[in-house]
C-alpha cells in the first residue's frame, strides 16, 4: 500500500536511530562509494546494504529500488566502457579502445550506485518525514522555513501523483488511449497539465492557510516537543561510517 | 447490459476490494449503488466501464469482457462522471470541453459539432465560457454534458450531487431522469438517501467489498438487517415508517408509505374513514 | 462572545461585495449551524469568523468583527488562531506530517503549550473523537471519515474557546457524518465551547444546532433556532435550501389540517408528530 519514499512504520534499530544520525552516516556511506576503487569495500557496502535492508524488513523494496537503479547505471556504465579508453587494449573502437580499466571502471559505476542508493533510500523508509525535519531543525539549526517547505513538498507527492492518476482516469473514461508512442502520449498528457495546475494551486493556498491557522509563524527552534538525543548506536554507527570511509580510501582494490 | 460474475479485485494485486461479487444490469435500469465510504462502490464502478480489470471473474459489457475492448470502445459503451469535475475538464472553452469528448473517441466531424450545439442550448451553456471560472455546480454540470453528449447508453455517475446546493443538485438529477427516460442506463453511487428513493428504481448495497442486498429501492431500504449490516441511514420517511412499524403505532397503510406524499395521503385516509381524529 | 457589526467585504479580485452589512451576535457556547446556496457567502463569512478574511483574502473590509474583545483587522492571524480554532474544507491539504500523532502534536508544538502538558492533551484530543487506536496510523491509509476526525481533533488539542468548521462532512458518508456531529457537539456542551459550522446537509444540521443561519446573497435571511427557521420552508426553498422530509411531512399534514403543533425538525419529532396525529 505504500507509495515512493512514503514512511514504513516499524521498531528495528534503524527506525529507532537518531533521524540526524541516520542521515550522516548514510552521506558517509555515499562519500566511501565514490572515494574507493576496491571492489572489496563495495561488496562489503552491498552486502551491508543488504543486512540493513533486513533488520528492518524492507528487502522487498529495497532490492526493487537497487534493480532500477542498476538500470539506469547499466546505461552509465556503457558509456564508461565506450568512452575511457584505459589499461590494456581489449577491443578497438574507431574513436580509441575499450580497456581492461575501463571494464572495471563500468563494473565500478554499477556497483557504485547501487551501493549508494540503497541507505540513501531506506533513511527515507524508517524515518518519518517530521522527524527528519524537527531534528535537523533541533540539532542543525536548519531553519524551520526551510524545514517545511521540504516536508510540505516531499508530503504533497504522492498527493499530485493520485490527482494525476485521477485525472488520466477520468480522461481514459472518455476514450484517451494513453498506449502509444511516448510522442502521442506526451502530446495527449499536456492538456492535462490544466486541471492538475487547478488543483495544486487550490491546495497548496490551503494548505498554506491551515499552517498557518495552527500556528506556524509562532514555531521555533526549541518548539518540537520530541527530543532527540543521540545514543549509543548512534555514535557505534557513525563511527562504523568513518572506520569505513578510511578503509575505503586506503584498501587498493 | 452489463455482468459482473464472481468478481474480485484489488489495486497492485495487494489488498482485495472486491469479493466474489456478481449481479446483471439490463438494458434500461436505474440503480443506485449505496454503502459506507469504502466499501468498495468506486471500484465497482471502474470495474463497470473497464477502467480497472477483475483479478479473477468477468466483466461483461453487451456479453463482451472488459479486458477484451479499447480504451475508447469502453468509453463509446459507457460514460463515466467522476466525482470531481476538476478531473474530467481540460479544455479552454465550454464548447471545446464537449467537442473533446468526440475527439477523444475518434469521431469529431459535422455531426458531432451539431449534437455539441444541441447539447450547450439544452443545458444553457455559454459556449465561449472558460470552465474553470465556472461555479462547481455549473462544473459538475459541464462535466455531466460532456459525458452524455456522445450519448453512451450506458451512463456510470460517482456521486453526482456530492458537494452541490440543493437546486444544483435537482437540475442534475432532472437531467438525469430524462436521460434515463429516454433508454439509457444509469448506473449511480449515492450517499444522498433522499436521492436514491427519489429516482433510483433498484439498490444494491455494498459492504466490506461485497454486495449484500439487491432489488427494487424500498424493499431494500426497508430491510432493517441490511441497514444495520451496512451501517446506513434510511431516507427519513422510511425512516419514520419503520419506527412506527416497530411501536405498533400506526396501520398497515401508513407503514408501508415509502414517500412523504403516500404517507400524508395515507395518513388523510386513515383519519378521515373514523380514526380517533 | 462574538460580535460582528455592520460588516461588508468585497474580495479583491471582485466588484460585488460578498458580504453584505452583516450584524450578527453569538454567545459563548452556542452551536451555530450555517446553510444557503452555493455562492451565497456562507464560506466567507466564516472566514471573516477565524480572521481568515482579511489576514489570507484580502480585500475591502467594512464594519468590524470581535471575538472576545479582540478586532480581527487589528489581532494578527496567530493570536487569533489562539482563540479560534478552524477545519478548512479541503481535508488532504491540510494534514501536515504522515503519523497522526505527528499531526495533533504539531499546533501543540508551534503555540508552546507546556511539554507536561502536551502529552495528555494529545490523549484527549485523541479520546474524544474516538481515534485513541489511530495514534500511531500513517494518514496516507485512513479513511476519509478517519482524516476529518483526525483534522478536528487536532484542532481540539489547542483547546480553543471557538471552533469553526468549514462543510466537515463534505466528503463522508452519511453515517461517518452522523457521528462526526454526535462527537462535536458532545464535545461542545461538556467544554462550553462555541461551534460555527457550515454545511450543505440541511438534515444534519436541523438535528444539532441550537441555531441555524441562512445565508443568501451575503445577508442573513433567516437566524432562528432550526425549528423556528423551518417554519419558513416555502421561503427556504426558494432561495435554494431543501428542508429535512420530517419537516415537509408535519407541513403536509397542517395544510390537511390533521396537525396544528411546530414543524418537526428530525426524524424522532416527526414520528412522535404521526403518534399523535393517528391517536
Amino acid at each position: 500500500m505504500n507509495g515512493f519514499l512514503e514512511y514504513v512504520p516499524g521498531n528495528s534499530f534503524l527506525h529507532r536511530m537518531n533521524p540526524v544520525a541516520k542521515l550522516l552516516v548514510s552521506f558517509i556511506i555515499v562519500i566511501t562509494c565514490f572515494v574507493t576503487k576496491s571492489f572489496i569495500v563495495l561488496a562489503a557496502i552491498l552486502v551491508l546494504d543488504a543486512v540493513l535492508a533486513a533488520t528492518c524488513g524492507l528487502t522487498k523494496q529495497a532490492l526493487g529500488l537497487a534493480k532500477a537503479v542498476a538500470i539506469f547505471s547499466l546505461l552509465l556504465a556503457v558509456l564508461a566502457l565506450l568512452f575511457t579508453p584505459e589499461g590494456d587494449v581489449l577491443v578497438e573502437l574507431p574513436w580509441g579502445f575499450i580497456g581492461t580499466e575501463s571494464v572495471l571502471n563500468a563494473i565500478r559505476i554499477v556497483l557504485r550506485l547501487v551501493a549508494c542508493a540503497v541507505p540513501l533510500f531506506l533513511t527515507f523508509y524508517v524515518t518519518k518525514l517530521t522527524d527528519m525535519a524537527n531534528a535537523m531543525v533541533k540539532i542543525l539549526h536548519l531553519p524551520y522555513k526551510y524545514a517545511f517547505t521540504f516536508t510540505s513538498t516531499v508530503h504533497f507527492i504522492p498527493v499530485f501523483m493520485n490527482d494525476m492518476s485521477g485525472i488520466m482516469e477520468a480522461q481514459m473514461a472518455r476514450g484517451v488511449e494513453f498506449d502509444g508512442g511516448l510522442a502521442k502520449r506526451i502530446s495527449l498528457m499536456i492538456p492535462l497539465c490544466v486541471p492538475l495546475l487547478v488543483s495544486s494551486v487550490r491546495k497548496t493556498n490551503s494548505a498554506a492557510i491551515a499552517a498557518e491557522v495552527r500556528g506556524f509563524n509562532l514555531r521555533s527552534r526549541t518548539s518540537g516537543y520530541k527530543e532527540y538525543p543521540f545514543g549509543a548506536t548512534d555514535f557505534i554507527a557513525f563511527a562504523v561510517g568513518v572506520l569505513l570511509v578510511i578503509v575505503g580510501i586506503f584498501v587498493p582494490l | 447490459m452489463i455482468e459482473f460474475k464472481n468478481v474480485c479485485a484489488a489495486y497492485d494485486g495487494e489488498v482485495p476490494i472486491l469479493k466474489d461479487v456478481s449481479f446483471t444490469i439490463n438494458d434500461g435500469d436505474f440503480v443506485a449503488f449505496v454503502g459506507t465510504n469504502g466499501a468498495g462502490k468506486s471500484t465497482t464502478m471502474r470495474l463497470c466501464n473497464g477502467l480497472l480489470k477483475p483479478t479473477s471473474g468477468q466483466v461483461l459489457i453487451d456479453g463482451v469482457p472488459t479486458t477484451e475492448l479499447r480504451v475508447s470502445e469502453l468509453a463509446r459503451r459507457v460514460g463515466f462522471l467522476f466525482q470531481n469535475p476538476d478531473r474530467q475538464i481540460c479544455c479552454e472553452t465550454v464548447r471545446d470541453e464537449l467537442l473533446f469528448s468526440f475527439k477523444a473517441q475518434g469521431n469529431a466531424g459535422p455531426e458531432a459539432e451539431e449534437r455539441v450545439d444541441q447539447i450547450i442550448e439544452t443545458f444553457g451553456f455559454d459556449p465561449a465560457a472558460e470552465p474553470f471560472l465556472l461555479n462547481r455546480g455549473t462544473r459538475q454540470l459541464l462535466a455531466l454534458a460532456s459525458i452524455i453528449v456522445t450519448a453512451p447508453p450506458v451512463v456510470i455517475l460517482d456521486e453526482p450531487t456530492t458537494g452541490l446546493d440543493f437546486r444544483e443538485c435537482e437540475k442534475v438529477m432532472r437531467i438525469v431522469k430524462a436521460l434515463h427516460e429516454q433508454g439509457t442506463t444509469v448506473i449511480m453511487v449515492c450517499h444522498d438517501m433522499e436521492v436514491v428513493a427519489d429516482y433510483a428504481q433498484r439498490v444494491i448495497v455494498m459492504t466490506g467489498g461485497k454486495a449484500i442486498a439487491d432489488g427494487p429501492t424500498f424493499e431494500v431500504l426497508r430491510n432493517p438487517q441490511v441497514l444495520a449490516a451496512a451501517d446506513l441511514i434510511p431516507p427519513q420517511v422510511v425512516d419514520i415508517a419503520l419506527r412506527l412499524q416497530q411501536a405498533g403505532a400506526a396501520p398497515a397503510s401508513v407503514t408501508s408509505a415509502n414517500t412523504l406524499t403516500e404517507m400524508a395521503s395515507a395518513i388523510g385516509a386513515y383519519c378521515a374513514k373514523g380514526g380517533a381524529c | 462572545m462574538i460580535e460582528v457589526k455592520d460588516l461588508t467585504f468585497c474580495y479583491r479580485e471582485s466588484s460585488e461585495p460578498v458580504i453584505h452589512h452583516i450584524n450578527l451576535t453569538i454567545p459563548d457556547g452556542q452551536f451555530v449551524g450555517i446553510t444557503g446556496a452555493a455562492g451565497s457567502g456562507k464560506s466567507s463569512l466564516t472566514y471573516t469568523l477565524n480572521g481568515i478574511v482579511p489576514h489570507c483574502y484580502p480585500g475591502d473590509f467594512y464594519g468590524s468583527v470581535t471575538i472576545d474583545g479582540k478586532d480581527t483587522c487589528e489581532t494578527s492571524l496567530t493570536d487569533i488562531s489562539q482563540l479560534v480554532g478552524s477545519v478548512c474544507q479541503d481535508i488532504e491539504s491540510q494534514m501536515v506530517s504522515s503519523v497522526v500523532e505527528d499531526e495533533i502534536l504539531y499546533g501543540l508544538e508551534n503555540f508552546a503549550v507546556p511539554k507536561e502538558e502536551v502529552a495528555a492533551r494529545v490523549d484527549e484530543a485523541l479520546e474524544v473523537m474516538g481515534i485513541s487506536d489511530l495514534r500511531d496510523r500513517a494518514i496516507a491509509g485512513l479513511s476519509g471519515g478517519q482524516k476529518q476526525k483526525v483534522a478536528i481533533a487536532a484542532i481540539l488539542a489547542l483547546k480553543p474557546k471557538v471552533l469553526v468548521l468549514d462543510e466537515p462532512t463534505a466528503e463522508l458518508d452519511p453515517a461517518s457524518s452522523y457521528n462526526v456531529f454526535s462527537l462535536l457537539k458532545r464535545y461542545a456542551t461538556e467544554h462550553g465551547i462555541t461551534v460555527i459550522v457550515v454545511e450543505q446537509k440541511i438534515a444534519l444540521l436541523s438535528d444539532f444546532v441550537d441555531r441555524l443561519l441562512i445565508v443568501e446573497n451575503g445577508t442573513i435571511c433567516f437566524d432562528g433556532a432550526p425549528s423556528q427557521v423551518l417554519e419558513h420552508a416555502d421561503e427556504l426553498l426558494a432561495l435554494g435550501v431543501n428542508c429535512p422530509r420530517s419537516t415537509s411531512l408535519s407541513v403536509a399534514l397542517r395544510q390537511m389540517g390533521l396537525y396544528a403543533g411546530p414543524v418537526c425538525k428530525n426524524v424522532e419529532e416527526a414520528t412522535a408528530m404521526v403518534k399523535e396525529v393517528l391517536r
